[in-house]
């Protein structure tokens, strides 16, 4: 366990009478971005603030950096950073003003400056907080989980909210900080997002976990196949398409789409028909799975079964394994 | 940095931050100044009429300083603590190394340089406009009561946030507290002139054991205004303000209670 960043096992957790966490079990390993997945209500805001130390638990255990959070005290707090899903930043002091206070609660914080200039704010160093844009914001939020040094940072949906610029902005600097060796543990709604920067991938779903495992094999063992879609000359229909390549076609208007298992094969056979019978097909786009199509697929699923690996509620630790087949 | 360094640091802050706050600003230390010229513009040398045996401005300006003292500590320190409350910034602090009681050093020790230097500004009009005299025992009776009422008011603005949800119960709250302690304690209403029920009812609460220790200092000659009871009523509200906020602060806002 001494090299676990974080390991939780049967974590419960009621509110007024109801369980919204049923006995889960992770573990994060030293210096990986580990991606905790979930929609609004799965219960990861809970299990981030149980880590944090600002929830106490029912029952299970919770070890990060081999410290209970329920008790741990300043010290523990020196080796983490957090990044709060709600936190906003008093708008009447200047970025470096901001960071700088927050360096002196720590004891061996890192450089202000240096830290700033790491999330891409040196130019804005100077400027008042609430003149920044909510992108600019977030890496205020982001200066201050680091400028700690912490061991262990926890993001709570660092990028919710933002524009897609900002949030590429954001990805970037996430990524950068795996580079740096942080271990990060991130929670998000975002499936392009986890399936991106994290190394790891848990996905939360009702207070259990649905599955876990890298961002490739989760969309593999779901059984999720690369997605052709294109725009058909309108004499050419659905029933036809499937005819060549074998499996069931979607319309949606003009366009035609399926899913394959061998993209190769079945693209193949699909372009040889259209040449040899003389028409063209537009727009083609071949995408390969994503972590959305999972994650659509377990979320809208019956939470008491037709998933890969468990919404088993006794929260097995090896749960996590995807054991492949769509639902 | 050692935690005293820290305190000092997180006050200087705080101050920082409370002076780049226009609306703080103006309801602590604009205000009071403000009431102190109006209320003598208007009643100047009408002192007779309140049945006042001392000038109007000798019992006016130790009245205005008590109030600000109530506005500085109490009603602006609860709402800036709630505010920070309800945006989360509590909580992120709460997440921190730092010792709770740094935060609330800070703002103590911030609340008491503002009134401190509010109040050398009121006291400089009073003596330089309107020809209120001081003297030692008029200094000495001043600085204990600015002190230990602005620890008093202090303790029992942190306790207050716990009854606070929002940000906008604290900022109604606040100023209407004030202003009702302020029509019962005497400080803009002279007591002479108010029913005596209304000012025993005053007693019960800390300003007008404040107004009344700062309008001895000022309008008694040779006196410090320090008495047992209203030194003993500030100690007892702050130490009962500090027993409640040490049991009951709350750090997350309103929504995670």
């Amino acid at each position: 366990m001494s090299d676990c960043a974080i390991d939780v096992r049967r974590l419960h957790k009621s509110y007024g009478g109801v369980e919204r966490l049923h006995g889960i079990s992770f573990s994060v390993d030293c210096g990986e971005v580990f991606g905790f997945l979930g929609t609004n209500g799965a219960g990861k805001t809970t299990t981030i603030e149980i880590l944090e130390g600002y929830r106490a638990r029912d029952s299970g255990e919770v070890s990060v950096l081999g410290t209970d959070p329920a008790r741990a005290g300043r010290d523990w707090r020196n080796r983490i950073g957090l990044v709060l899903q709600e936190s906003e930043l008093n708008p009447v002091y200047t970025v470096r003003e901001t960071v700088a206070m927050f360096s002196r609660y720590f004891r061996r914080p890192t450089d202000v400056d240096a830290t700033i200039t790491s999330v891409g704010l040196a130019e804005k160093a100077g400027e008042r907080v609430g003149r920044l844009s909510g992108g600019e914001r977030r890496r205020v939020d982001v200066a201050i989980g680091l400028v700690g040094d912490p061991e262990v940072l926890f993001l709570d949906e660092p990028t919710t909210g933002l524009d897609p610029a900002a949030r590429r902005g954001m990805w970037a600097l996430i990524e950068g900080l795996r580079s740096a060796g942080k271990t990060v543990f991130l929670t998000t709604h975002y499936m392009e997002e986890a399936q991106r920067l994290a190394d790891r991938i848990v996905i939360l779903r009702a207070g259990a976990i649905a599955a876990s495992g890298t961002a490739e094999q989760l969309s593999r063992a779901l059984g999720h196949a690369t997605r052709i879609t294109f725009l058909a000359p309108s004499h050419v229909g659905p029933a036809q398409v499937a005819a060549v390549v074998g499996a069931s076609v979607e319309q949606d208007g003009q366009w035609l789409g399926f899913r394959s298992n061998q993209a190769q094969r079945d693209l193949t056979a699909l372009l040889r028909w259209a040449q040899e019978d003389g028409f063209e097909l537009v727009g083609i786009r071949v995408s390969p799975p994503t972590l959305d199509d999972v994650f659509v697929e377990l979320a809208s699923g019956d939470p008491s079964g037709g998933d890969p690996s468990g919404g088993d509620p006794s929260g097995d630790p090896s749960g996590g394994d995807p054991s492949g087949g769509a639902p | 940095m050692n935690d005293a360094t820290l305190a000092g640091a997180q006050a200087r802050y705080a101050l920082k931050g409370f002076l780049r706050e226009p609306r703080a600003f103006v309801f602590t230390v604009v205000m009071p100044l403000f009431l102190l010229v109006i209320l003598n513009g208007i009643f100047h040398g009408s002192s007779s009429l309140f049945r006042l045996r001392v000038p109007f401005a000798v019992y006016y300006t130790p009245a205005i300083i008590s109030y600000q003292v109530m506005l500085a500590g109490y009603s602006s320190l609860l709402i800036a603590v709630t505010t920070e409350r309800e945006r989360g910034m509590l909580k992120r602090l709460r997440g921190t190394p730092m010792p709770s009681w740094v935060f609330l050093a800070g703002e103590i020790l911030r609340t008491i340089v503002v009134v401190a230097v509010t109040v050398v500004v009121l006291v400089a009009v009073g003596v330089g406009v309107y020809h209120v005299r001081i003297e030692v025992h008029t200094v000495t009776g001043l600085a204990v009561y600015t002190v230990i009422g602005t620890a008093c008011m202090c303790a029992l603005g942190l306790a207050t946030t716990r009854v606070c949800a929002t940000t906008d119960a604290a900022a109604a709250a606040g100023p209407f507290i004030s202003l009702i302690l302020g029509f019962i304690s005497g400080v803009f209403i002279p007591a002479p002139v108010m029913p005596t029920w209304l000012l025993d009812a005053g007693k019960l609460f800390p300003l007008e054991h404040l107004a009344r220790g700062l309008q001895q200092a000022f309008g008694v000659r040779g006196s410090t205004g320090i008495t047992a009871i209203d030194l003993a009523a500030l100690a007892a509200w702050g130490a009962a303000g500090l027993t409640v906020c040490l049991l009951t602060f709350r750090w997350e806002p309103h929504d995670n209670w």
